[in-house]
């Protein structure tokens, strides 16, 4: 029975893991969320901003794990385009570039917000490091044009902007190493203050970077696109996705101390049977 | 000339890169912004490099008739049609094309409805695969045999259990007897703010040493590896 | 043509999740139709938002003269053609070449990260861990309590991947402290991952359930 049980079938436990998430996502629940400091913060250094100041979103995620920046970014828009705060998207990750255009236009259509007035999307450049240097300098040395092809000069809002010091600050929504690539060339060498959104996959590794204050604030996640969420009052698949999540945790949590005491039980007794054997003997 | 000239090369940018970082003259940094242009506009070129691997990977299964080799003309349709609709921009000025609705470039609605439809689910439905992976593989492996393996599970459970709004709400019911609230999240959070910052800070300080001693030996031509053979 | 998207999108999806059956011809057509768009699609925006605006139109402004352009733009012909060189790996003859541009740009990578690194990652982080002394007085109990653990962690830590002498007596101990934390460490970005990864999944059944058979009742 014990050995059953721990050899038991992957795809019985597949089936489990895909109820645990279909049956909360067929029937939402609303639980509390309890805010984490790192987003507070973000969401405070936001809120501080004045009307007509400008951060730079660079969305450095691909389709592979849209599913938690995605509505971070969406969240964080929403609460600039309330502010006046204004928007400039940027993209290191070459298949970034279409997802990020998809997400402002959606946005902007709901908050009423202006292209090229309230938000601009720059794109994609590739060189990483060498574009973050090239636009420490002058943005337009990098990206002469937006992603539409129109030249900088002829957008509004790009008018008083030439490198990062009109940048008030830079959310990186991130699925790998770029927040420490923008860390180590935007921050070390031209003083841009930097946030930082990133899949649960790479959170751990942030946290050294938010007590140093390299790092102004942080959302971790899915729960840190629920907490914005709350923030700003608009609940949204952050929220959604974190109540679904609950459940796939528990079950999950609920195998592995199944697993663990099935393993004990089963040591215990395999002791037990071979110092019968051995008195036997 | 074919080891030694790109070594020399390599090691005059990188010093050049070092030497103007700390020269704040407007000469110095007019000459590091001239070398970070040249090396933007080298780098779209390295594309060749990852498209020419893959071609021939794929090229080679098809000529050899290896296992599955005909999913390998699969992979060709895909980057022909991609390629088709999106690169040739200058085709949107022929009225022929523009009459019957076809349109070009990465703006196209063909191309954005190509990668929405397609690119997008399969790549995110791929990496969701993981989540049964995962879930599995925690089942199986992730047991408390030794003190170096209690001490990964119970800080996972409780970084799991923090994560989510449920932690919370099962400590708040069923430990509503105690004066303290909220504990599954508090505890994640501890346990990020503190022993788990010193091991990522550890990880971090180990790394970066080795990043500059790989930078050195790659600038003086110790390390040579990226040259390939012959 | 949307409800058909959606419907597109929900195959290539089923056919993926297949796989967590077996393996099979359905899954596999649709990985490889994902390499082959994902590749094509990293080409043309490599095209139209990298070569065609950083090498191309610079180049082509300065050859007609156009905009603010100056004769200077023709330098740009020199990393371009170095860039050109990437090429050669196409001919076995010549694919020696390729080694110019890349040494170029890793000498250029090497270069910049050397001064960066080092105060992104050796300077701020080790000033990271002493800041909290500085401001003792203004901590709790609790909060010594955390610096001190966060500078005995490190330490430790760093103890663990030191090689250079041999892990035995006080050095040996201090490895096992480095290992716990660690071990804390994996366990917590195991914790967080576990979210990522759900999460994704969470994703494609919203798109299922709400997206997909949304266009059926």
């Amino acid at each position: 029975m014990l050995e059953k049980l721990m050899n038991i079938d992957r795809r019985i436990i597949f089936i489990a893991i895909a109820l645990s998430v279909i049956i909360p996502t067929l029937l939402p629940v609303n639980l509390p969320i309890t805010g984490s400091e790192p987003t507070q913060k973000l969401y405070d250094y936001i809120d501080a901003l004045p009307p007509g100041s400008t951060i730079m979103l660079a969305f450095d995620y691909g389709p592979s794990s849209l599913a938690e920046p995605a509505p971070m970014a969406e969240a964080v828009m929403k609460h600039c385009f309330d502010k006046g705060v204004r928007i400039i998207g940027v993209t290191l990750i070459v298949d970034a570039v279409t997802l990020a255009d998809k997400l402002m236009q959606k946005v902007s259509e709901e908050k009423g917000a202006v292209y090229g007035k309230d938000y601009v999307l720059l794109g994609f450049r590739p060189g990483v490091t060498q574009v973050i240097l090239g636009m420490g300098t002058e943005i337009a040395g990098v990206f002469e044009s937006d992603y539409t092809g129109k030249p900088l000069s002829e957008i509004p809002m790009m008018a008083n902007i030439t490198n990062y010091d009109q940048i008030d600050l830079l959310l990186d929504l991130s699925a790998g190493s770029t927040v420490e690539i923008w860390i180590t060339y935007a921050n070390v060498k031209y003083g841009l203050q930097i946030a930082a959104g990133v899949t649960g996959v790479i959170v751990s590794q942030m946290y050294p970077y938010l007590q140093t204050g390299q790092l102004v604030g942080l959302m971790p996640g899915f729960l840190g696109a629920a907490e914005y969420e709350k923030l700003i009052n608009a609940p949204a698949k952050g929220t959604e996705g974190i109540n679904t999540e609950s459940f796939a945790h528990l079950l999950i949590v609920g195998l592995v101390i199944m697993s663990n005491i099935a393993f004990f039980v089963h040591q215990r007794q395999s002791v037990g049977a071979s110092s019968r054997s051995q008195r036997e003997e | 000339m074919t080891r030694q000239v790109p070594l020399v090369l390599c090691f005059l940018f990188g010093i050049v890169m070092i030497l103007t970082e700390f020269v704040p003259h407007s000469r110095s940094q007019g000459l590091y912004q001239g070398i970070v242009n040249w090396s933007l506009i080298i780098s779209p070129f390295a594309l060749v490099l990852a498209v020419a691997t893959l071609i021939q990977t794929h090229w080679t299964r098809i000529s050899r008739h290896t296992e599955h080799w005909q999913y390998s003309y699969v992979v060709f349709i895909g980057i022909i049609i991609m390629v088709l609709i999106g690169v040739p921009t200058f085709l949107n000025n022929v009225s022929f094309l523009s009459k019957i609705g076809l349109s070009f470039g990465p703006k196209s609605p063909i191309f954005e409805w190509l990668f929405n439809n397609v690119q997008v689910p399969m790549d995110a439905t791929m990496f969701s695969l993981l989540a049964f992976f995962i879930a599995s593989a925690a089942y199986r492996a992730f047991r408390a045999r030794t003190f170096e393996a209690t001490l990964l599970l119970i800080t996972a459970l409780i970084v799991m259990m923090g994560n989510v709004p449920i932690g919370d709400l099962i400590w708040n019911t069923v430990m509503a007897w105690t004066p303290w609230d909220d504990v599954t999240s508090t505890a994640r959070q501890w346990i990020l703010d503190n022993p788990n910052l010193s091991a990522r800070r550890g990880i971090i300080l180990g790394v970066s040493l080795g990043v500059i001693s790989q930078s050195i030996r790659i600038i003086l031509g110790i390390e040579r590896s990226y040259l390939g053979g012959d | 043509m949307e409800v058909f998207g959606i419907w597109v999108a929900a195959f290539l999806t089923f056919c993926i999740y297949s796989f967590l059956y077996r393996d099979n011809p359905f899954y596999r057509f649709a990985e490889h139709l994902f390499i082959g768009l994902a590749v094509g699609y990293g080409i043309v925006i490599t095209i139209h938002q990298g070569l065609i605006p950083l090498a191309w139109n610079p180049l082509w402004q300065a050859i007609t003269g156009e905009g603010e352009a100056s004769r200077w733009g023709l330098l740009n012909l020199i990393p371009i053609c170095i860039g050109l060189l990437f090429f050669a790996r196409l001919s076995r003859r010549h694919s020696w070449l390729i080694r110019y541009p890349l040494a170029i740009l890793i000498g250029v990578g090497s270069g910049i990260a050397i001064p960066n690194v080092l105060q992104a990652d050796i300077f701020a982080q080790t000033h990271g861990t002493l800041t909290p002394f500085s401001q003792i007085g203004r901590l709790s109990a609790f909060e010594i309590f955390g610096a001190i653990l966060m500078v005995i962690g490190v330490i430790c830590t760093l103890t663990y991947f030191f090689f250079s002498v041999e892990h035995q007596g006080a050095i040996a101990g201090i490895s096992k402290i480095g290992i716990a934390f660690l071990m804390i460490g994996f366990g917590s970005a195991f914790g967080n991952t576990v979210m990522g990864r759900v999460a994704l999944l969470i994703q494609r059944v919203d798109f299922l359930l709400n997206n997909w058979l949304g266009t059926l009742f």
